[in-house]
């Protein structure tokens, strides 16, 4: 028994540090911004400032008088009107592996995107979704508003 | 009531007062619901729209829900959904001046897409005289862009071991973010990362000699 058990604590502690070092990397940056802007991660909210960094599952809003500019690492670039709200449900740029993924999931408000490397390099792997579509994106700049 | 000499009239004008407040109450409810309903309608309305990006360039989206999908290559169309359930509204055209209003808020704060700049090495850490000239163009854009987030990433070609050229892509970066730093720009806002030859801009074999993948990344965000 006791060799098993120290089996799987190794395997699941090995497994827990693969799992934080895979959660470490940021996915981009909230380059510019204006008025009251927070951001809901792990369930706490953070008030954000310029050049904050995002991570995947990051959900942004934007207050009645904020707006902010996100630039991800694939130079793919979301701008948020007023009272808008978003989350970065996934974010895979590995070029050199194939591996690229882009989904962000828009709940109201009005946005910008500006395609990126992913949308370029594999354009049935960036989706933007709302309450009520997917939207595949190909390139290049597209306007969602959602009520 | 009991005196009065006209009961039937009375009655009359009883039942007309009890009507009107009733039909009133309808009415009122009606409305409210009709308000609810347009309200939820509305909270599950998406416009969707094409516009060309700041290089003058279109590019093309697929709007697509379980009732069907539609397909958008022109600048200026636009499609409605207000229901997942309902397939999306054959794109129709949308005036610049509509659509500017509608998101002048997101575009008055939209961000420039990123820089991306190569610079060569002759060998070592030795910079191309070509990618000399470009730093005053590098400096320029992090100005404009008041950049915070600078990522520099070496990278080399495929000549002596992999240890060496891990080694060599870093002091390649540092030697870049040096350059970056004596010209005032902020050393906490340089991401330095460095890849050695795993990441070549030109695929080689071993031991190859390759001018293009001796190079450092600048990215100015």
């Amino acid at each position: 028994m006791r060799p098993i058990f120290l089996v799987v604590l190794v395997a699941t502690l090995l497994l827990a540090g693969t799992l934080a070092n895979g959660d470490a990397d940021h996915v981009g940056v909230v380059k510019s911004m204006a008025g009251k802007v927070v951001i809901a991660r792990s369930g706490r909210t953070i008030i954000v400032e310029p050049n904050l960094k995002l991570f995947e599952g990051d959900v942004v809003q934007t207050g009645p008088n904020g707006k902010a500019s996100l630039i991800l690492e694939d130079d793919t670039v979301i701008s948020m009107g007023l009272n808008s709200r978003l989350v970065i449900e996934a974010f895979v740029f590995h070029p050199d592996e194939k591996k690229l993924s882009l989904i962000v999931r828009v709940f109201q408000g009005t946005f910008s995107f500006l395609s990126g490397q992913i949308a370029k390099l594999a354009p049935e792997r960036m989706h933007i979704k709302t309450p009520s579509v997917t939207v595949g994106v190909r390139g290049t700049h597209v306007l969602i508003q959602v009520d | 009531m009991r005196i009065v000499p006209h009961p039937v009239t009375i009655r009359g004008i009883h039942d007309t007062l009890e009507g009107s407040l009733y039909m009133g109450i309808v009415v009122r409810l009606t409305l409210l619901f009709l308000l609810i309903t347009l309200a939820s309608s509305c909270a599950k309305r998406t416009l969707v729209a094409l516009v060309p990006d700041p290089d003058g360039r279109t590019g093309s989206i697929s709007v697509l829900n379980e009732a069907g999908s539609v397909a958008i290559d022109a600048p200026y169309l636009a499609t409605t959904i207000g229901d997942p359930k309902e397939r999306p509204a054959a794109p129709v055209h949308l005036d610049k001046k509509v659509l500017d209003k509608i998101f002048a808020e997101a575009l008055s704060i939209e961000s420039k897409r990123p820089l991306h700049f190569q610079l060569y090495f002759v060998k070592k850490t030795r910079l191309a005289h070509d990618s000399e000239k470009l730093l005053p163009e590098i400096i320029a854009a992090i100005r404009e862009r008041k950049s915070a987030y600078i990522s520099v990433i070496g990278h080399t070609d495929t000549l002596g071991t992999e240890d060496w050229n891990m080694e060599l892509s870093k002091n390649r970066a540092l030697t870049v973010k040096d350059l970056l730093v004596k010209q005032g720009v902020d050393s906490n806002t340089i991401w330095t990362t460095y890849r050695g030859q795993e990441y070549p801009m030109i695929p080689s074999g071993d031991n190859v000699w390759e001018p293009r993948n001796r190079r450092v990344e600048v990215i100015v965000r």
